[in-house]
């Protein structure tokens, strides 16, 4: 209220702002504190993942179990053009308006009352880009006056919130060797800290921070041992050790992406990013462990530096990669309360980890069938391989013209769980992990080609584990790795989750539904059909004293363009892109 | 004979698009129909895609795009008798990647669709994996080549490589051999570059003491340097694909574009056309051998 007053005062002061509506006290927009605070404030949305720990947890209670079937919706906003394709975004909302960004690098600003277009930023992209997994975006960053989001030829725009003007544009990567970006920035203490991704071959990833304000590079760190970080415009330090678990000069273009972007714990002034799988694909080239491909980092966001790292899969072979989201939250067990984050791992295991020296705690499987390794030691943090389950080298011993031994491995290579971000909840005390269930024939391939030349590629046909589901949105309890309860969907979950402390989860279906369910239960208690399928992660907030849910529509990602078998299934999804937004009404 | 029979009647055919016009507008099924080559005659252009920065087979020298792909492509089109529209393509995870974005479904950001793309592997087990395209018009045969120094690396022999650091492009089929040859036994002498040329730089400036590479690249970027670093032929034991052909792709609808061009490029070799484009490269041209 006092905040209000203020506001008014200076309006009354400065009458161009109040003649467009526009409150004084927000033109300035969310400092470093807010946006390190954003997990309580439940008037906005400040942050991907709804606070820097991507718990994805509001606390709001107007809606709950009960009163979610009041739930109606209000508008819905159309993103236009020829361009449909998969939208992955997550909105974001301050002051009265929704930032969302759509496939195609394309960014706007909507009035959340209304619905009504402020402005839209359409990225010119260069003629012939050619991202690996469809033409998504998963959403912008906002700081001060200032809006971020990355592009699909691997830029980095900050625009003017209220205008939509470009303030700034930098590069990130060079798109002509294979670089795209699709994650959301994450911004903290005005830093704007990023990962890389795409270009499976000569690429290794890294996490770069750069000055929100001007978009100058402060630090770069590698993530693959061996390569020198930069701190400042200088070289700082090596990355692990070199040649430690690499051989020769592999590690140069060892792989090891950081594609889905990080998190922050702001207790332990950590940064949390994971990794992607190690090149090339044969594993039996690259004996080792290949670090730190396949892991989550911890960095500190002051200068870069690694605080400690975690390896989920050792010496990947399977591309499941390691780069899915880690969430902070407290565990309490047996009288503690220890400082922990979860990691829903593509290779199927769920980790509880202690976020202070990245020890595991605990490790569980998350779906039905995990071929590839027994288990995971919980002292040596090591999984438990079946080494029968590696998929062979092509052409060993005499066997000259042999393909490489096929094995059926699950997960599939999309994973146990891919990009979409779980979300955990404080009040059930369990994570809520869009999960799937699917397997593939994988084998060392030696009849592909690239460039026009000959080239030793992998085969790969996923395959459903299960005829009547392939989606498993799932009640993981971290203190004993039990599922709690699961919801079963048709089709492959692909879109971000949402709890509140109404006693909710929410998520969205490719058959084009957001659904609610009692987060103790599991019971379905509300659903509704957007017209495409969903694939972004909804959120919550409250505005006049109303409960808001957005979410958006339009289905596409990677299931579709790599699917196999599954993509056949999910063929008659009609494309779609738009944001609708949902309330429930005054009583 | 074969072959001048079918260009005969293919030449008929082009001659009369008017009538197939016609046809088509009645509503005769598509094949018999024939279109896309009415279509590249009717607008008078041939769309071709080409790699983007491959050399000798398309790059820019001096702001122009050039290379043994691109001369190629113009004279087809010549033989046409229509206009060259070359256009770059940015090489993607695998060659059914290239085709599907260049010649059947295009890209998702739009932009035309290349009536042909030059430098596609002709290869049957390779087609059927592709079936939305048509690979056609075998112009090259490849082959893997060692190029040496001939002090470090006395003998072409890969069993009995001695142990020198030597140079490859970043997972090719090169890179995964010597990773693997003998347990291992190069492993870390292996120098990963982004292209053959820049291993050939190695080799050149005594970094590396040899390149494993395919052959038509390796004579490109020696030049006349070859005299001092010899270049041998080899197969790759264990390796499925030593050796490939060299062709083009088109959209599965345009058989009777492929079969015109075909010709089109059995006569450029006949008159010794292609074994000059391949020369003026620094290439010595190798033709497809017959098969099947």
């Amino acid at each position: 209220m006092k905040r209000l007053v203020t506001s008014l005062a200076l309006a009354a002061s400065l009458t161009a702002f109040s003649a467009t509506g526009v409150l004084a006290a927000d033109a300035a927009g969310p400092s470093s504190d807010d946006l390190l605070k954003s997990a309580t404030n439940t008037e906005a949305v400040l942050t991907y993942g709804m606070g820097p720990q991507a718990q994805r947890f509001s606390p709001l209670t107007d809606l709950n179990a009960d009163t979610v079937k009041k739930l109606v919706p209000v508008w819905s906003f159309s993103f236009g053009g020829e361009k449909q394709r998969g939208q992955e975004a997550q909105p974001i909302i301050y002051d009265g308006t929704i930032y969302v960004t759509g496939s195609y690098s394309r960014l706007y600003a909507v009035d959340a009352r209304t619905g009504h277009k402020k402005w839209e930023y359409n990225h010119r992209l260069p003629d012939g880009i050619m991202p690996c997994c469809d033409v998504v975006n998963r959403g912008a960053a906002i700081y001060k006056d200032k809006i971020y989001f990355a592009t699909l030829d691997a830029r980095l725009v900050a625009l003017n919130r209220e205008t939509g003007k470009v303030v700034w544009n930098k590069k990130l990567q060079e798109y002509k060797e294979g670089y795209s970006n699709t994650a959301a920035p994450l911004i903290i203490d005005g830093k704007i800290i990023t990962g890389n991704s795409g270009g499976e071959f000569g690429v290794i990833g890294m996490v770069e921070a750069r000055d929100a304000e001007t978009g100058e590079l402060v630090w770069q760190r590698p993530t693959i041992e061996g390569n020198m970080g930069t701190l400042n415009g200088k070289e700082s330090t090596v990355t692990g050790k070199t040649n430690a678990s690499w051989p020769g000069d592999m590690y140069k273009t060892g792989g090891g992406a950081t594609w889905l972007g990080g998190t922050y714990d702001p207790e332990t002034k950590t940064l949390f990013f994971g990794t992607g799988n190690p090149a090339p694909w044969n594993s039996h080239l690259r004996p080792g462990d290949n670090l730190y491909t396949s892991s989550t980092l911890a960095i500190n966001p002051d200068n870069g530096e690694i605080k400690w790292h975690y390896q989920t899969t050792p010496h990947d072979g399977w591309d499941f990669d390691g780069v899915n989201e880690f969430v902070s939250f407290d565990l309490k067990k047996d009288g503690k309360v220890i400082k922990a984050g979860g990691k829903a791992d593509r290779n199927g295991f769920f980790y509880v980890i202690d976020r202070t020296n990245g020890k595991l705690i605990n490790a569980s499987p998350f779906v039905t069938k995990i071929t590839w390794a027994k288990g995971i030691d919980i002292e040596t943090g090591r999984p438990i391989y079946n080494d029968d389950n590696r998929p062979g080298a092509p052409a060993t011993g005499d066997a000259h013209d042999a393909k490489g031994k096929s094995v059926f491995a699950a997960p599939a290579f999309l994973g146990a769980k891919n990009w979409m971000p779980m979300a955990y909840n404080p009040q059930t005390e369990l994570f809520y992990v869009p999960a799937n269930e699917w397997g593939m024939d994988i084998w060392n391939e030696p009849i592909t080609y690239k460039k026009g030349a000959a080239y030793l590629g992998a085969g790969f046909t996923i395959k459903p584990l299960y005829d009547d589901y392939i989606g498993a949105l799932r009640a993981v309890d971290p203190k004993t790795g039990k599922i709690v309860w699961e919801y079963k969907n048709p089709a492959p979950l692909w879109g971000g989750v949402l709890t509140t402390a109404g006693n909710l989860v929410f998520t969205g279906t490719p058959e084009g539904y957001l659904k609610a369910f009692d987060a103790k239960s599991g019971k379905e208690v509300w659903k509704f059909q957007t017209g495409s399928g969903v694939v972004g992660s909804p959120v919550t907030w409250k505005m006049d004293g109303e409960q808001y849910v957005a979410v958006v529509s339009g289905w596409g990602g990677a299931v579709p363009l790599w699917g196999g078998d599954v993509a056949k299934l999910v063929k008659d999804i009609n494309q779609g892109g738009s944001l609708w937004v949902f309330k429930l009404p005054k009583a | 004979m074969a072959y001048v029979t079918r260009r005969r009647f293919l030449s008929g055919l082009a001659a009369s698009c008017a009538a197939v016009g016609i046809a088509s507008a009645l509503g005769v099924p598509r094949s018999a129909a024939a279109r896309p080559l009415d279509e590249v005659m009717e607008r008078g252009r041939l769309r071709v895609a080409v790699y983007r920065d491959f050399p000798p087979f398309s790059f820019q020298r001096d702001g122009k795009l050039v290379g043994i792909d691109v001369d190629l492509a113009k004279a087809i089109a010549e033989k046409l008798g229509v206009k060259a529209d070359i256009y770059e393509q940015i090489p993607g995870e695998t060659v059914s990647d290239d085709l599907r974005v260049a010649v059947w479904r295009g890209s998702l950001f739009g932009g035309e669709l290349a009536d042909i793309m030059m430098h596609i592997p002709y290869d049957k087990q390779f087609g059927l994996m592709n079936p939305e395209a048509v690979l056609f018009g075998p112009y090259h045969h490849e082959v893997f080549a060692l190029a040496r120094d001939p002090q470090r690396v006395r003998s072409a022999m890969l069993a009995t490589l001695p142990d020198e650091p030597i140079a490859v492009e970043i997972d090719s089929v090169p890179d995964f051999f010597l990773l693997g040859l003998q347990g291992g036994r190069l492993r870390s002498r292996v120098i990963h570059c982004p292209t053959p040329e820049a291993a050939i730089g190695k080799l050149t400036s005594g970094e590396a003491a040899a390149v494993l590479a395919p052959l038509s690249q390796v004579q490109a970027a020696l030049g006349a340097r070859s005299e001092q670093f010899p270049v041998t032929t080899v197969t790759l034991p264990g390796m499925m694909t030593s050796n490939w052909n060299i062709g083009m792709a088109t959209k599965e609808n345009s058989r009777d574009l492929a079969y015109s061009i075909g010709d089109a490029v059995t006569a450029l070799t006949e008159d010794g056309t292609m074994g000059r484009i391949f020369a003026a490269y620094g290439v010595i041209h190798t033709p497809p051998p017959l098969v099947e």
